[in-house]
């Protein structure tokens, strides 16, 4: 394994890509940060003294992550195509969970600019919410996949693997698909539970089933659908832009990740009311 | 603020859900209410009945986010919103959101604001049945375009 900031006589140095293919590259990173159950209350009937604070928050993490280069010193500077940040308010675990996606066709790859985003993001609903509550701590924040690139694709595993998840050894690369078949084989929850809601069930006959880890083409919504269609044609009625998904009750667009003992649910257009 | 969210196949009570609304309280000016009743004429001209289906869990948790909102827009004390499920007939009442403010003007818009969001983000689906057979019924352009008029003011 080696370090690719530092040079042949160990110094650090910035590593030369003018001669590296452009790929698309995207990164998914995670944080959360823990507070009373009063100032989560508070965030969310928008009772805080400095405002709309997801908001603020929001382009906090977006302009954090076009300033990447800035702030650590042998980054390079990136034109991000896309980057966005998803706050989710967790009741029963008090804590705000934040998600950030960044995503360019380039030559390095984003995940520093998706773990600066998900940083400063933090850092800025701390400081919004600081005049109620000083001892809200930020957790985990922690890159949570990658995509394109030398190092190829990586996602966390549900069972942490702290030496792969660091390593660009193409060798060490080359041995996780066998190590993510062996683990999707033994553990319970290795399969993604998929439902389908009114005419949905009714035109596929199916109310639900379960997707094997193994059989999905890439680790997002797009990658069930594909495994679905691979599994019987007549589930392509996915691709129809109308239809809808929820991973894990919340709405989630295709390119959202899908971890081991997810629930994902498809269903038509809502007409309640 | 206060929200009460319930999915449910029996009739609701304006009148208790009001009382419960209000309990305890007397700084509320305003109550409005919106009550969606079941029509016997929609896609097509005979419908008898109708099933109403959603999503365990999900559908909740998609009316409490609808109801935040609610409260983050507009100076609330309190909103209900009860919707029904399974088998539905003309003349039943299916939907009841109710708003509580100081002054009328944001109960109003709240209201019709959590109408618009349930219609187009709230996960239920509706099957009419009629006497020439039974047809899931399509999203309305119409409900889009109300919704979307929130999102620029």
């Amino acid at each position: 394994m080696t370090l690719t900031h530092l040079n042949a006589r160990g110094e650090a140095h910035m590593v030369d890509v003018a001669d590296k293919q452009e790929t698309r590259r995207e990164a998914r990173a995670r944080g959360s940060v823990h507070m009373q159950a009063a100032t989560l209350a508070l965030l969310s009937e928008g009772g805080l003294p400095k405002g709309d604070v997801l908001a603020t928050a929001r382009i906090a993490g977006i302009q954090a992550a076009k300033r990447t280069h800035e702030l650590i010193p042998l980054c390079h500077a990136l034109a991000l195509s896309k980057v966005t940040i998803e706050f989710t308010l967790d009741e029963a675990e008090s804590c705000v969970h934040v998600e950030a996606f960044c995503r360019l066709n380039g030559r390095t790859g984003v995940e520093m600019e998706a773990l600066t985003a998900v940083s400063v993001a933090c850092l800025t609903l701390y400081d919004m919410c600081k005049a109620v509550d000083k001892g809200m701590t930020i957790d985990g924040v922690r890159l949570e996949e990658k995509r394109g690139g030398r190092s190829g694709d990586w996602s966390r595993e549900p069972m942490p693997e702290p030496a792969a998840a660091t390593s660009r050894d193409p060798s060490a690369e080359a041995e996780k698909p066998a190590e993510a078949e062996k683990s999707a084989a033994i553990s319970p929850t290795s399969g993604v539970k998929i439902q389908f809601l009114a005419e949905l069930r009714e035109r596929f006959e199916t109310a639900e089933c379960v997707l094997e880890w193994a059989r999905l083409p890439s680790r997002d919504i797009a990658g069930v659908k594909l495994a679905l269609i691979n599994q019987d044609p007549k589930y392509k009625a996915l691709l129809n832009q109308r239809v809808l998904c929820a991973r894990n009750e919340a709405m989630s667009q295709n390119e959202a990740a899908v971890a081991p003992g997810d629930e994902i649910a498809f269903f038509p257009p809502v007409t309640g009311g | 603020m206060k929200i009460v969210i319930n999915v449910q196949q029996d009739a609701f009570n304006t009148e208790v859900e009001q009382a419960r609304l209000t309990e305890g309280r007397s700084d509320i000016g305003a109550i409005v209410s919106f009550t969606g009743w079941v029509r016997d004429f929609n896609e097509r001209p005979d419908v008898s009945a109708l099933t109403l289906e959603h999503f365990p869990g999900m559908t909740e948790k998609a009316l409490h986010v609808i109801a935040r909102e609610a409260g983050e827009r507009w100076a609330l004390q309190g909103a209900t919103i009860i919707h029904r499920v399974g088998r539905l007939e003309p003349g039943d009442a299916i939907v009841l959101v109710m708003t509580a403010s100081a002054h009328r003007r944001a109960a109003f818009e709240a209201c019709d604001f959590i109408m618009d969001y349930l219609k187009t983000r709230a996960p239920f689906w509706k099957k009419e049945h009629t006497d020439s057979g039974s047809y899931w019924v399509s999203e309305r352009q119409s409900d889009r375009e109300a919704a979307s008029r929130w999102e620029h003011s």
